[in-house]
């Protein structure tokens, strides 16, 4: 559509600039004037500008008009139609193209966000985890602890129990052995000072010996 | 001497021989084939970006791609906006076609712009101008169109007629006669500036008496600058036309004053 209103447009002003004829056909006087300045210069002359009827330099030529014309829609025809539509084809693609590139590495970051937050989050319960296990492991071993330790004081308990029995058995026996070698020398003693009657000093003889007696083993 | 100067007629300066078709109106000069060269050379940069066009851009992809670039950046969408887009294929072949025609004064042996001549400028100027008319007669209707462009919102009924004569003549007289008299004027002007001072150093160079002969380097010097000016002036010239373009266009459519 466009085009056609750019052509359409052009072929009004053409047609407009052909329908007005002929503005400066100034190439052949020119010829005249080159001819005219060189007889001048020939004849050393300095008045060239007698010469000088030269065409009005504003006034362009017709044929210029309608090539200047022609070459310009044609330029247009060849850009719209075999040029442009590639081109722009090539600057969507890279518009395209990156834009797609945009959209994937926004994605891309979401993505590694919320794999983020999911490692994150992972580690923070794992933290917690590890917490909980090693509060366990504190309580296993306290409680561990303290059941040994009880345990231990029972036993250090028993054995100072049975230590003490047995020191008191012990006891009890050696004083029921002694009580009954007491006697018997008790009696084996008074045997012998009813034996004999003794002067002081055979009686303190006589207790030596008994205690000596009575200290040995084979006593 | 000095007196031995000889300076050619203006015209001898932008009008230029037949070739080939003498005496039709088909005649074709120097004129002509800088505009011939003109579409082969743009139509071949364009022609070529798109054939071999890839993902990554090189060489002539990226020349063709930056001027697509500017025209749609910097001129489509600063003075129409988006729905402007669809103009792309048209301002692009205005603003290159001018753009090469103009570089064509800088180009050593050719040395001329098309543009130096009325021509194009003219062409352009009108085309441009029934192109922007029937936009906004399409987009307004007749009558609507006449009274969008010509009576501006806001006006006091008394000033009403004298707003309205200076909007006639300005949107529809002087706005094309102006767009291609700025693009025709500014290069001929370039035109007459190097070719000055290109007679100027030759002179002087030429010159019989010795003493002139180093003073050659001044016109010389200004030559050069002019001609990096002139460079300056192609591309100037290209986007006020093609911008001017885009501007009409915009006011001729619009809904908002």
């Amino acid at each position: 559509m466009r085009t056609r209103v750019l052509l359409s447009g052009g072929a009004v002003v053409a047609v407009t600039l052909l329908g007005v004829p002929g503005v400066a056909h100034a190439a052949a006087k020119s010829d005249e004037i080159s001819k005219c300045l060189e007889e001048k210069q020939a004849a050393h002359q300095t008045d060239y500008s007698t010469c000088q009827k030269a065409p009005n330099p504003i006034l362009p030529a017709t044929s210029e008009i309608i090539w200047g014309a022609i070459s310009f829609v044609v330029l247009f025809f060849l850009l719209a139609k075999f040029a442009w539509p590639g081109l722009k084809k090539a600057l969507d693609a890279r518009a395209d193209k990156i834009r797609e590139s945009l959209d994937e590495a926004e994605r891309a970051r979401t993505e590694a966000e919320t794999v983020l937050e999911d490692y994150q989050r992972q580690v923070a319960d794992a933290k917690s985890e590890a917490a909980r296990i090693i509060e366990e492991a504190r309580q296993t071993a306290d409680n561990l602890r303290q059941d040994l330790r009880r345990q231990a004081e029972a036993e250090v308990a028993e054995l100072k129990q049975r230590a003490q029995e047995d020191i008191q058995a012990q006891v009890d026996r050696a004083m029921a052995d002694l009580r009954s070698q007491v006697g018997e020398l008790a009696i084996e003693l008074a045997e012998k000072v009813v034996e004999r009657n003794l002067d002081h000093a055979t009686q303190m003889a006589l207790i030596d010996s008994f205690i000596s007696q009575v200290g040995s083993p084979s006593a | 001497m000095i007196g031995s100067l000889v300076f050619p007629p203006i015209g001898h300066l932008v009008q230029w021989k037949g070739i080939l078709f003498k005496g039709t109106p088909f005649e074709v000069n120097k004129t002509v084939l800088i505009m011939w060269a003109s579409v082969a050379i743009v139509f071949g940069v364009f022609r070529t970006a798109s054939r071999r066009a890839s993902l990554v851009p090189t060489g002539v992809q990226n020349l063709a791609e930056a001027t697509v670039d500017f025209v749609q950046n910097g001129i489509i969408l600063q003075t129409i906006g988006e729905e402007g887009l669809h103009f792309t294929p048209f301002l692009l072949a205005l603003f290159s076609f001018i753009l090469v025609g103009n570089i064509f004064e800088i180009i050593p042996l050719v040395q001329f712009p098309a543009n130096a001549r009325m021509a194009f400028p003219m062409f352009g100027a009108l085309m441009v101008w029934a192109i922007y008319n029937y936009l906004g007669v399409k987009e307004h209707g007749f009558i609507g169109y006449l009274k969008h462009a010509t009576v501006p919102p806001g006006v006091p009924k008394a000033m009403l007629p004298l707003v309205v004569l200076i909007e006639v003549v300005s949107k529809f007289l002087l706005q094309p006669f102006s767009l291609a008299v700025r693009l025709f004027a500014n290069e001929l002007a370039g035109h007459l500036l190097l070719v000055t001072f290109a007679v100027l150093s030759t002179t002087l160079l030429t010159a019989h008496t010795a003493f002139l002969k180093p003073i050659t380097v001044l016109p010389a010097v200004m030559l050069i600058a002019l001609t990096g000016f002139e460079l300056l002036v192609a591309v100037l010239q290209a986007f006020i036309f093609t911008i001017l373009t885009g501007v009409y266009i915009a006011a001729a459519t619009s809904h908002e004053h």
